[in-house]
């Protein structure tokens, strides 16, 4: 079973070294495109004062995202610009889009990001508060991500059977994440 | 296996006079080895340490050979002295980032020092999965 969570759980998750010490907290999460891999994660400072810190923490110095804390090896930690350009959760890029379907359906918007951790960590599938399209409309869904999408920053366009894929929670979402990629490798 | 807290206030005994000349108020632990390296030591307001080499052994109270062997701790256990390094009561981790428990107690074996188990609230943890202990949690290897 692989570790799915939602990203905005990650946000505010205590970074803590080897060596037990806490030096920071998530703020943001940076991805590398729309749907794409996380390249790692702006981080603010510990206590009621603290702010943005001037560094960041690219994936590759992750040790371990786990539900408590996010474990890295002792050292110092590269500047924000190591991370520059791209685009936040939090800048609405993904947050709050309308999941529209390639026949013309909103079927809701987006609420989180779901992620797959592990060595490889990456976007799975989205958050969404259906719409009348998915009745009862306000309802909860999880629905998985195509390998190809288009995405504009007011809409993610996904293929209408992905309606057939859809999850309540993420405890089911990993099977169905597995049973839509495996659909989608025999269609090609 | 001794078992820190059935240490804890036990008189720490000269063997030259017979006397008790302080007793047990912390153990001092280097995380990367997973041993025990001084043990705390109070007399009245004083404090000082008595390092690993210096005990004679663990029983009704802890024996040392010479009242030199009650002094300033010196070294590693300088270095690991104090809240920030205390296993006890902090929060354990996996290095995985999941929490799993509470120090509660400390398990070590007597003749060597090494660290036998972290008694968690949660159950015992293997002391050899020990990798850190620092300000925020005491960070172990695996799940």
């Amino acid at each position: 079973m692989s570790d799915l969570v939602r990203a905005t759980d990650l946000l505010g998750r205590p970074v803590v070294t080897l060596g037990g010490e806490d030096v920071a907290l998530v703020k943001d999460i940076v991805f590398a495109s729309p749907g794409g891999r996380i390249l790692g994660f702006t981080l603010a400072g510990r206590g009621a004062f603290a702010g943005p810190l001037s560094q960041a923490l690219p994936w590759k110095l992750v040790h371990g995202a786990g539900r408590d804390a996010i474990m890295i090896d002792d050292g110092a930690l590269p500047t924000r610009d190591a991370l520059a350009d791209r685009s936040e959760v939090h800048d609405g890029e993904v947050l709050g889009d309308v999941v529209l379907t390639d026949t013309g359906t909103a079927l809701g918007t987006v609420t989180d990001v779901i992620v797959e951790l592990g060595t490889e960590p990456r976007v799975v599938g989205y958050e969404i508060r259906t719409s009348e399209a998915l009745p009862p409309a306000g309802r909860v869904g999880l629905i998985p991500l195509p390998d190809t999408m288009a995405a504009s920053g007011e809409a993610v366009v996904v293929p209408a059977a992905i309606t057939k894929h859809m999850a309540d929670d993420l405890a089911a979402f990993g099977a169905t994440v597995a049973s839509f990629r495996a659909r989608q490798g025999s269609t090609r | 296996m001794t078992r820190y807290s059935g240490i804890h206030g036990l008189g720490i005994v000269d063997t030259g006079n017979a006397t008790t000349v302080a007793r047990v108020d912390g153990i001092i632990i280097d995380p990367v080895t997973a041993t025990v390296v001084a043990i705390e030591a109070r007399a009245g307001r004083s404090h000082s340490a008595v390092h690993w080499p210096d005990i004679a052994g663990f029983g009704d109270a802890v024996t040392v050979a010479s009242p030199g062997a009650i002094r300033p701790a010196d070294g590693r256990a300088a270095e690991l002295r104090g809240a920030r390094h205390d296993l006890l009561r902090k929060r354990v981790l996996t290095d995985a980032g999941d929490e799993i428990g509470r120090v509660v107690d400390i398990d070590f074996d007597p003749r060597t020092g090494t660290v036998t188990g972290l008694v968690t609230d949660n159950g015992t943890v293997d002391g050899a999965r020990l990798m850190g202990c620092g300000s925020y949690a005491v960070v172990v290897r695996g799940r």
